[in-house]
């Protein structure tokens, strides 16, 4: 048994590979995933926005009230200021997307697609241009330049100061991919390891297999509800970063 | 495992896209409602409390110029009552007076009646002793007398033992 192979088989993108008139869809296990959650996301939130006559219905709605406005009041009024209310509806759905994501991998047969790379990147970028957006919409290209120099510098350090700068923000941005995909990756990575600890040691001696059950599982369990704590962790921590980043250049120094 | 760190441009591409539409898509048909929603409710909870707070002003200020309408009820009903009470007072002071002084009256009426009525009843006694003397006198005398020489003659001894 290769172990390396069976963490890289569940881990890892699947990509199917489908070439159509020469242009190659991407169509992976991923990437389906996110357009489930995509799809469910647009009907349940557009049915959850509608008016609803039954307790129940009544009750979801007030619950997605409550939720845009934690969104509101908690991350991008303290962040972005007033300024922040036009990119409300951007920072409802960065949390809601990213913690749905994160959860499809808890349902059988759908995956975590925030551990790939390649979605916490397109993520990333998302913020990294609402971020760009946001400089030259309120400073315009010549104020969100000045920006990235911190008032009062002397003009002998500008040089060094705003390449820095320059970089700091572009680290930021990929800092905020590389956080949530090595978050989410690790967590699935220890649930795989977990498991496999059984199948390891029943391999070496049924009996221990055996033993080694209970122990194991129960360390799953942890590991899973630590995963549904990291779930709700790393969205909330994407998202306010990206509120945080996102005001920084709105308010400068 | 080394495919761990390579990114899939077309996932990347993709990601992007159905996340910007999906943005574009939620904020059109599902944030908007709510967000107008929400803040419709907060505007109107917002002026609500604003016409709260119009009433209990009104209402507190009500209540300091009732307060003050209740003390100036107040001092006024005292002060009719201290003059109610000094009326009375005055009133029972006159009716005493005017008691005493009815009382005196009638006191004086009666000492006059009394006195006029003593001196009838001298009057009538001294008449009677005159009459009286006069039997006497005639018995001792036996003589004849002018009788209004006698009464004068009684008189003038009458006075003459009256008690000084």
């Amino acid at each position: 048994m290769n172990v390396a192979d069976t963490i890289a088989h569940h881990i890892l993108d699947h990509n199917w590979g489908i070439t159509l008139a020469g242009f190659h869809l991407p169509v992976t296990t991923h990437s389906v995933t996110i357009l489930g959650v995509s799809v469910f996301l647009f009907i349940g939130l557009i049915w959850a926005a509608r008016p609803h006559a039954s307790r129940a219905g009544r009750l979801i709605t007030t619950l997605l009230e409550e939720y845009v406005t934690f969104i509101r009041d908690g991350l991008v009024l303290p962040n972005l200021g007033a300024e922040g209310r036009s990119f409300l509806p951007y920072f409802c759905t960065l949390f809601l997307f990213i913690l749905s994501v994160n959860l499809a991998g808890m349902i059988p047969e759908m995956k975590t697609a925030t551990s790939n790379i390649s979605v916490t990147a397109a993520l990333a970028l998302c913020s990294g241009g609402l971020i760009l957006y946001g400089g030259l919409k309120y400073h315009g290209l010549i104020g969100f330049i000045k920006g990235f120099v911190p008032t009062g510098t002397p003009a002998w350090l500008v040089p060094l100061i705003f390449p820095l700068e320059v970089i700091s923000t572009v680290i930021k941005v990929c800092v905020l991919a590389i956080r949530l995909f090595a978050n989410m990756l690790s967590g699935h990575m220890v649930l795989i390891c977990l498991l496999l600890i059984i199948f390891i040691v029943g391999h070496m001696q049924i009996f221990a297999g055996v033993g080694a059950l209970i122990p194991a599982m129960g360390l799953e369990i942890f590991m899973t509800c630590l995963e549904l704590l990291v779930a709700f962790l790393q969205a909330y921590v994407f998202t306010l970063l990206t509120a945080i980043f996102t005001g920084s250049v709105i308010h400068t120094h | 495992m080394g495919d761990l760190l390579k990114p899939d441009f077309g996932v990347t591409f993709l990601t992007i896209c159905n996340f910007l539409l999906l943005v574009y898509l939620l904020k059109k048909f599902a944030w908007k409602p709510i967000i107008s929603a929400l803040e419709k409710r907060e505007q109107q909870i917002a002026h609500d409390k604003e016409q709260a707070q119009q009433a209990r002003q009104a209402a507190q200020q009500l209540q300091a110029e009732l307060e003050e309408k209740l003390n100036q009820v107040a001092q006024t009903a005292a002060q009719k009552m201290a003059e109610a009470i000094k009326r009375g007072q005055d009133q029972r002071d006159q009716l005493l007076a005017d008691a005493q002084a009815q009382a005196e009256r009638l006191v004086a009426q009666a000492q006059a009646q009394i006195e006029a009525e003593k001196n009838q009843a001298l009057a009538d006694v001294r008449a009677e002793i005159v009459r009286t003397a006069i039997l006497a006198a005639k018995q001792v005398v036996r003589e004849e007398l002018n009788a209004d020489q006698t009464r004068e003659t009684v008189e003038r001894v009458l006075n003459e033992v009256k008690p000084k």
